[in-house]
């Protein structure tokens, strides 16, 4: 079964994120990473705002913490957020990818490598073309790719940017994303 | 563009990736075993790619007879600082609380810089001394395993790419003045003043410290150890540690914390939001 879910979001996807969170089971069997673009120079105020909404607890993890299910991992400003091998977090500050630090494309990737068939991954909205390539990766490893319906995002160029690059397992609006997140045992 | 840059690029394997850290032990004595093994791979492909060595072994053949490019490769794999003054808040503590509190009163502080890789953060250090009138009071000691790092440093060479959010940063902490105020700019290049690290000791070291500084009494080592593993964390804290006064400050990055096995018999954390320690009176 699945180890993990891994979520990329950026304009356009806060309020898709706290539905999500705040509809999850306090007992969601899986850790979620989130790899958001965020203002870098703003440290606090986004996990609190998440974590109001959200029924898991969400933080902004220490470098090598490990991960646990029914945690919310999400990548601090003006870091890159890997996942080593070990299943623990490895934050980074090399050079924005997509002029973006966190990189969406670097959390997929590494956490592709690490969860390999284990992962889900899910492309929200967003105004660059940031994560495409990771949820390449993630579905060449054998994961699950899914993008939140364009039709459905504020700004669509990060969806259909995945689209073009990799057929993805499904094409969901918020709710589908919701109802398929709560059947995960 | 960038991302058509990652569409190309060169995987590495576990195995590869192996025999890679083995050769860098066997030729120069360099153990990057205990580097976190995600930001290692990443790093080499992307050198593998940039230097047109197509894959590991082309690497390796290289590395092993072209000393100069050992060189360049410790430079690829030490990451730079992101910007002068990050995290603006943790540089308004230091400039209107710990180092008028710590430093004016004394004479021969001594401030390390385990890995200064490309300067920012000394040249951060410096540029509030400065401002404070400081300056005088102050050893600074800066450490890099990149011979590259050191030499560039020390010539004030910085990349000018990051002024916009050197100049920003600069904003948040100082009313007065302007940022430019401590470099100059000629074309694509840009220079400190380097007056500002006139009384700086450099050094050039291995991974582990064959020798470190004594009696440090303020060490900054910002966002440097997340690319190892815990192991070599843990090594790196304890040499940092023994090379400190008893009452020594000892400051990380934001998402990093000293967290070893009876860590907390070593180290008190004064200051959670800016991650600054300071070592125990024994």
């Amino acid at each position: 079964m699945y180890k993990a879910v891994v979520i990329g979001g950026s304009a356009g996807s806060f309020q898709v994120i706290t539905k999500i969170l705040s509809s999850l089971p306090k007992n969601f069997p899986l850790p979620v990473l989130l790899s958001l673009h965020r203002l870098k120079h703003v440290r606090s105020g986004f996990v609190e705002a998440l974590s109001i909404k959200s029924t898991i607890p969400i933080v902004e993890p220490y470098d090598k913490e490990n991960i646990k299910p029914g945690r919310g991992y999400l990548a601090p400003a003006n870091y890159h957020m890997y996942i080593e091998l070990n299943k623990r977090i490895a934050l980074s500050t090399e050079e924005p990818v997509n002029h973006s630090r966190p990189s969406i494309d670097l959390t997929f990737e590494t956490a592709a490598q690490a969860y390999r068939d284990k992962l889900i991954g899910i492309i929200l909205s967003g105004a660059n073309r940031d994560g495409a390539y990771g949820l390449k990766k993630l579905k060449q490893a054998g994961g699950l790719a899914i993008v939140q319906d364009p039709n459905e995002c504020q700004v669509k160029t990060m969806t259909e940017a995945s689209l073009k690059l990799t057929t993805v397992d499904h094409i969901f609006t918020t709710e589908q994303i919701i109802k398929f997140l709560l059947n995960i045992k | 563009m960038e991302n058509r840059n990652t569409m190309n690029k060169y995987e590495l394997g576990i195995v590869d990736t192996r025999n890679i850290i083995k050769t860098l032990q066997d030729v120069y004595n360099y153990d990057f075993k205990n580097y976190a093994l995600t930001f290692f791979k990443r790093r080499v492909e992307k050198i593998i790619v940039r230097y047109n060595l197509k894959d590991a072994d082309g690497f390796i053949k290289r590395i092993e007879t072209d000393r100069d490019f050992f060189e360049v490769f410790l430079q690829e794999i030490c990451v730079e600082n992101t910007e002068m003054f990050r995290d603006p808040s943790l540089w308004r503590v230091l400039k209107e609380e710990l180092f008028p509190q710590i430093i004016k009163d004394a004479t021969n502080f001594k401030i390390w810089f385990p890995e200064v890789s490309s300067g920012e953060e000394l040249f951060s250090t410096a540029i509030i001394l400065k401002k404070l009138n400081l300056t005088q009071n102050v050893q600074l000691i800066a450490s890099s395993i990149s011979e590259l790092d050191v030499e560039r440093t020390k010539k004030g060479i910085f990349d000018p790419k990051k002024n916009e959010v050197n100049d920003a940063n600069y904003k948040r902490i100082f009313s007065r003045g302007e940022l430019s105020d401590y470099y100059t700019q000629e074309g694509d290049k840009a220079y400190w003043d380097t007056s500002l690290i006139d009384n700086t000791k450099f050094i050039k070291q291995n991974i582990i410290f064959d020798d470190y500084p004594k009696g440090i009494k303020l060490v900054l080592f910002r966002n440097q150890m997340i690319y190892y593993n815990q192991i070599l964390q843990e090594r790196y804290i304890k040499t940092i540690y023994s090379s400190m006064v008893p009452g020594g400050h000892f400051i990380i990055g934001n998402n990093e914390k000293i967290d070893y096995w009876n860590s907390d018999k070593d180290f008190t954390l004064i200051n959670q939001d800016e991650s600054i320690y300071k070592k125990k009176l024994s």
